[in-house]
């Protein structure tokens, strides 16, 4: 089960969020601005403190929590696209990236749409929608 | 002085890079297979021209006047080509073969696929409509709320607008957005024929 | 602060931190020999981390209600593992990131090493002002002999 969807831009903004199940907390929109901010300051550090040496890491990928996992995928352009799941999902990185390229078909395209900004885009909704839905909701 | 050097550095890129690949102008003409555009250097394109435009018009009629008059000049040469292309120089001077020459030939070539529906208005004599279910220029549009009136496929009326005048059918070319269930961009052409071609369509019958 | 470096063929990184209540670090052990190129200094290091996951236990906590949800999080190189005791200890480790969770491990260093070692050692101090530590030799062997044993350690 797949609770929500999150789009951070690369300064950090919260552009997308969407619920498509119940399961976690129900916050307002600016604490789920807040979050996102936070989550980006962490992935920036979690690179960082990595303890690997002479290879660069990536910031953090999957968040493992008891009722739920995070799963981060940041696009080479520094966009990050994250789904919250039920822990046990499969092949979250996948949906990710279909998501992304919905991302890139319906929000990119749009000749209505500010980068950066805030996401308002009936085909994107509807598209990820249907991506959600067939990967088991 | 530092245009100067801009100005060699591209031609000796230019010379080394591209001379021996044939230019668009040498292309062979009839040529359509491999010469197709891909759609996301379409989309965004198209996009841009929409920013572009938005930028210094109006209103939505307005904007809508001017994606007619950009697809008025990519009509009036494709018509040209087209012709050249699929037609052998014959000429059509009946309503009825233009407009399906435009919904099949036409459509082919612009969008690999003919248009979906050609009709002749019930109510007015001189009223036609051509309808595409998913038409491949507001593919990846979503218009937003405060310009819930637009539509893009004006860029699609002006373009027809263009080969009906090319061909002798002076007309007045509008889109309209009609969703039937399963298509929600459904956009119809709505042609109105200037009276000078239905009175000739009467005398050459 | 004790910073411990042990030379040992093909390990997994892992290095194991545990912190009290306060942003200062009371015991850094080293178990491996990957610290010494790292890409920031160990009490920088230190900072970081307690920031990274005081951070992330409190996202966890307004996003699922639970008081104990965050487990770990991993990255293209290494995966942390967090465990907190009911009086806000955290205990760290990282690993390389495909081992499974070593959550238990973590509890058994608090309950068999830390309550043992620390807590029971009279001379002990209960906070540990100015980062100087867990400065407890037992605890330390104990510790660093512990995560070695682990199967995970030289997979």
């Amino acid at each position: 089960m797949i609770f929500s969807v999150y789009i951070i831009n690369k300064a950090g903004g919260l552009i997308y969020q969407k619920d498509f199940n119940e399961g976690l907390a129900k916050l307002t929109s600016n604490e789920y601005l807040v979050l996102a901010g936070t989550f980006h300051s962490v992935h920036a550090i979690t690179s960082k403190i990595s303890p690997v040496r002479n290879v660069t890491s990536t910031g953090l990928e999957v968040l493992e929590a008891d009722t739920f996992k995070l799963c981060c995928y940041q696009t080479l352009t520094g966009t990050k696209f994250l789904i919250i799941a039920d822990p046990n999902h499969p092949n979250i990185d996948n949906v990710l990236h279909r998501a992304y390229d919905i991302y890139s078909d319906y929000v990119m395209k749009n000749p209505f749409y500010a980068p950066e900004m805030p996401i308002r885009s009936e085909l994107f909704d509807l598209n990820l929608a249907k991506l959600i839905k067939s990967v088991g909701g | 002085m530092s245009q100067n050097t801009r100005l060699s550095m591209t031609s000796s890129l230019h010379d080394t890079r591209y001379a021996r690949r044939t230019s668009v102008v040498e292309r062979n003409l009839n040529k359509t297979r491999s010469a197709e555009v891909g759609l996301s250097a379409f989309a965004f394109l198209f996009s841009e021209m929409l920013q572009y435009t938005q930028k210094r018009v109006q209103g939505i009629q307005d904007l809508e006047r001017k994606l007619n008059d950009f697809g008025y000049r990519v009509g009036t040469r494709f018509l040209e080509l087209i012709t050249w292309r699929e037609k052998n120089n014959r000429r059509e001077i009946s309503v009825l073969d233009i407009l399906y020459f435009i919904h099949t030939t036409v459509w082919k070539a612009l969008f690999g696929k003919q248009a979906d529906s050609l009709e002749k208005s019930t109510e007015n004599n001189d009223e036609y409509m051509i309808s595409d279910n998913e038409p491949i220029i507001s593919k990846f549009i979503s218009v937003p709320k405060d310009l819930a009136s637009l539509n893009c496929g004006a860029f699609l009326a002006g373009i027809v607008e263009a080969i009906l005048d090319g061909s002798q059918f002076p007309a007045r070319v509008t889109s309209h957005t009609l969703p039937i269930e399963g298509y929600p961009l459904r956009t119809t052409i709505l042609i109105k024929l200037d009276a000078e071609v239905l009175l000739r369509e009467e005398q050459i019958k | 602060m004790i910073d411990e470096n042990i030379s040992s063929t093909s390990p997994p990184p892992s290095i194991s931190h545990l912190m009290s209540h306060h942003s200062t670090t009371s015991q850094l052990t080293n178990t491996s020999m990957l610290s010494d190129s790292r890409l920031v200094n160990i009490d920088e290091e230190a900072k970081l981390v307690y920031g990274v996951v005081f951070s992330l236990r409190n996202f966890v906590r307004k996003l699922s209600g639970s008081q104990d949800g965050f487990i770990s999080y991993r990255t293209s190189q290494y995966k942390l593992h967090y465990y907190e005791t009911p009086t806000g200890l955290k205990f760290i480790i990282n690993t390389d990131p495909n081992v499974e969770s070593l959550r238990p491990a973590l509890r058994q260093i608090y309950v068999n090493f830390y309550v043992e070692y620390v807590v029971k050692n009279p001379l002990s101090p209960v906070e540990h002002p100015g980062g100087d530590g867990v400065n407890n030799e037992y605890f330390r062997a104990a510790v660093d002999k512990f995560i070695k044993s682990l199967a995970v350690f030289d997979s």
